[in-house]
């Protein structure tokens, strides 16, 4: 999940949280979590004066944010002294899976 | 105790110089023990005070707990109930005291707060907002040390990185004690009860907390999911081993570890806005 502003919002993202006019949560919400995006929301979003919305994955790199790889080199240097508990190599396992399947998503959308 | 634990011990717990709780909380803790008091009791005493007043309804009103334009103490009472407005009397007590200190250290515990709830719902364990609490206040022994001992803690900060060793033997190594045994020093200072005295001075030994263990686990594992995503700075440089007593205390599989760093990673860009937010005040 991310939040981004709704400037960088695409269409085909898919909302991970319900939207609320004005990024206030009153009321009921525009849009629910899990609708995808389409350009005609889009607009209408940002009629109503929405400037954030929260995406599932992390579809926007800004600039300043470490790379997946990065992320992944720093993650092997916290578990350098612990990988030998079995609970910790699980542990590292499933954190760069988690990783890797962000990385993945991010180069299918590069290539498209 | 070593003549130089229980020195330290005098020196960290003199009451002059220590933190103090507001009064406003002990007069709740009383009023709540009281079955004959009233929600509007209680909020009386709470609206007494303006910034903790303030506090609560900024994070009643936050989306993490989903209740929209709560604007007194007494409907934020009912809606959240009683326990829920002493953990966030509570925390924000301890914000007022970490903010100065550390803003890694206050997100670090932030998001150990947020995941041992987290753990706690996934889990159907009971009193979910004590263990939140618990997990907040977990490193304030790392407040208190700070604090107290600022020399020490520049030798403790210089021995973990030199040493590549965890705080914790850095700390025992420096002043004969750990953050972990301090927050348990103030915690009963405070007059903490168990269920959030324990998880504070056993986090780093679940094996130590006997009446309270599953709250301790909880909190372990809280800590050791946040070291291992490197959300925040609690001056670790390694990820904590995950001690098999918490985890099969918790009964966690593969699975349920897998969904549990998934929905840590969602809660954290919201833990992080809100540090956002909170510091840009």
């Amino acid at each position: 999940m991310q939040k981004i502003p709704l400037l960088h919002a695409k269409a085909e993202m898919t909302l991970a949280r319900d939207v609320f006019r004005g990024n206030l949560p009153v009321g009921f919400p525009l849009c629910g979590k899990g609708t995808k995006l389409t350009d005609d929301l889009i607009a209408r979003f940002e009629s109503m004066d929405v400037k954030t919305i929260y995406v599932e994955g992390h579809p926007v790199w800004e600039e300043g944010e470490r790379s997946v790889a990065d992320l992944l080199h720093d993650l092997d240097g916290r578990f350098s002294k612990t990988l030998q508990n079995p609970l910790n190599a699980l542990l590292y396992d499933t954190y760069k899976a988690h990783l890797t399947k962000l990385m993945e998503a991010t180069s299918d959308r590069q290539a498209k | 105790m070593t003549d130089k634990r229980s020195k330290l011990r005098r020196i960290i717990m003199d009451t002059r110089t220590l933190p103090t709780l507001p009064s406003v909380i002990n007069k709740l803790n009383s009023l709540s023990d009281n079955e004959k008091s009233s929600i509007q009791e209680m909020a009386k005493i709470v609206s007494s005070d303006q910034v903790l007043s303030a506090r609560i309804l900024r994070l009643a009103n936050s989306p993490s707990y989903g209740f929209y334009r709560v604007s007194t103490i007494s409907n934020a009472m009912i809606l959240l109930g009683v326990n829920v407005v002493k953990s966030l009397a509570l925390s924000s007590s301890i914000f007022a005291i970490m903010e100065k200190d550390s803003i890694g250290l206050w997100e670090h515990s932030l998001a150990v707060g947020t995941v041992a709830n987290l753990i706690a719902r996934k889990l159907g364990l009971p009193e979910c907002e004590e263990i939140a609490t618990a997990g907040l206040l977990h490193d304030i022994g790392k407040v208190i040390i700070s604090i107290k001992c600022s020399e020490a803690e520049k030798d403790i900060i210089r021995l973990v990185h030199e040493k590549r060793i965890y705080t914790m033997e850095a700390e025992r190594e420096t002043i004969d004690t750990d953050h972990a045994e301090v927050g348990g020093w103030l915690s009963k200072s405070w007059f903490l009860p168990d269920k959030l005295s324990e998880p504070i001075a056993f986090h780093h030994d679940v094996a130590g907390s006997v009446n309270h263990r599953i709250k301790t686990a909880v909190v372990h594992i809280a800590d050791v999911l946040i070291c291992a995503g490197g959300f925040g700075n609690s001056g670790e440089t390694f990820v904590p081993p995950v001690q098999k007593i918490a985890w099969d205390t918790l009964k966690l599989n593969e699975q349920i570890l897998a969904e549990l760093v998934d929905e840590t990673e969602d809660k954290l860009v919201e833990v992080k806005n809100f540090c956002l937010e909170m510091m840009g005040d």
